[in-house]
């Protein structure tokens, strides 16, 4: 048993690049949920991160898509955006836990991409910077696309958590899950600062009592009404299939229009 | 695919520090490297974020194309939808 820690969070660029834009009741009350998740990541002891996320056009792009992409590299540069006000850091790697991953998946018949180069945008870099600052717990990337059609169902996207489950809990390593991203947004679309409370709080009920069939049984349709960023929650999703229903808390839940996004913030119990 | 070097260019400036400042000391310039139309081409020179969105590209390439460009929510919000300046 060495599956650690999980959590999920929240990684709007707003967060850090727009901080003070917040009413500062929302912003101190994200800001403290994310520090109680440092310090009980800090309790786990993590020796490194799957990090259940998505990106930006970083990565991915029309030359060449995959539903979901391992990243395999020994270290990643980040933030991609100057404007993030998140430090540019290097961040370790861990190659063999990325090729363990991608082994148990293929011999299950999930075939993500894989690739050694992986820039990391604010969808990472965001959490780190609260969850590890010093960016020194290794972290391996699973990006899903949440950018152009044809997506991952989130059925799919469970099935493969459920293999990551498996890999953390048969491993020799401590290992910690992170799921970012969401909730409710439509990041530089035309509804852009529309925030879906109820969604996100019917969602983080669903994610907290570890509802698995219902997780799984969301539609990509259904998850784009709440705007084009809450099918981040596809990340979520893969973390709920590597729990396999284990209950979790809400640490915090706001709705914060000038960061344009639903914030969530949740721990999970593993141990 | 729908102004695929368009976007794929947008990318560059937006990830790529090089491009970033090749672009920001011509546009011109950049712009010759990528297959683009001339509506394309007058757009992204002019930085007409509506124009560009019409032409389809990504909310996610294009608000971080115009935050680089200092262009606030709102003015970016007001070109998308196409509705009057403040």
């Amino acid at each position: 048993m060495t599956l650690a820690f999980a959590c999920a969070l929240g990684h709007a660029p707003g967060i850090t690049a727009w901080r003070d834009a917040a009413p500062p009741a929302q912003r101190e009350h994200l800001e403290a949920a994310f520090a109680e998740l440092r310090s009980r990541l800090g309790r786990a002891r993590p020796d490194v991160l799957i990090v259940f996320t998505a990106e930006h056009w970083a990565n991915f792009f029309l030359d060449h898509m995959s539903p979901y992409c391992i990243g395999r590299a020994a270290s990643f540069k980040g933030p991609i955006e100057p404007w993030l006000k998140v430090e540019e850091a290097s961040v370790p790697g861990m190659p063999p836990l990325a090729s363990e991953l991608l082994q148990a998946l293929y011999e299950r018949d999930i075939e993500p991409g894989f690739t050694d180069e992986m820039a990391l945008d604010h969808g990472t870099m965001v959490p780190l910077h609260f969850l590890t600052p010093r960016m020194d717990v290794p972290v391996v990337p699973i990006v899903f696309n949440t950018l152009a059609t044809p997506l991952p169902s989130p059925r799919r996207c469970y099935a493969l958590g459920e293999v990551v489950g498996e890999v953390a809990r048969a491993s020799e390593r401590r290992i910690g899950l992170v799921a970012t991203g969401g909730m409710s947004h439509d990041p530089g679309e035309r509804g852009h600062g529309r925030i879906d409370e109820a969604f996100d709080r019917a969602f983080l009920e669903e994610m907290r009592t570890g509802q698995t069939a219902r997780l799984k049984a969301h539609t990509t349709a259904e998850l784009g009404a709440a705007g084009a960023g809450a099918l981040e929650l596809l990340g979520w999703i893969a973390l709920a299939g590597a729990l396999g229903g284990a209950s979790g808390e809400v640490l915090a839940y706001e709705p914060v229009v000038p960061w344009a996004t639903g914030i969530g913030a949740m721990s999970f119990h593993v141990a | 695919m729908t102004a695929y070097a368009l976007q794929k260019l947008i990318r560059e400036v937006n990830r790529d520090a090089s491009t970033r400042r090749q672009f920001f000391e011509s546009p011109l310039a950049v712009a010759a490297r990528y297959d683009l139309t001339a509506a394309e081409r007058d757009a992204l020179i002019a930085r007409d974020y509506a124009a560009l969105y019409a032409l389809g590209v990504h909310g996610l390439l294009l608000r971080p194309f115009s935050i680089l460009h200092q262009v606030s929510e709102p003015d970016y919000l007001r070109a998308i939808r196409g509705e009057p300046r403040a």
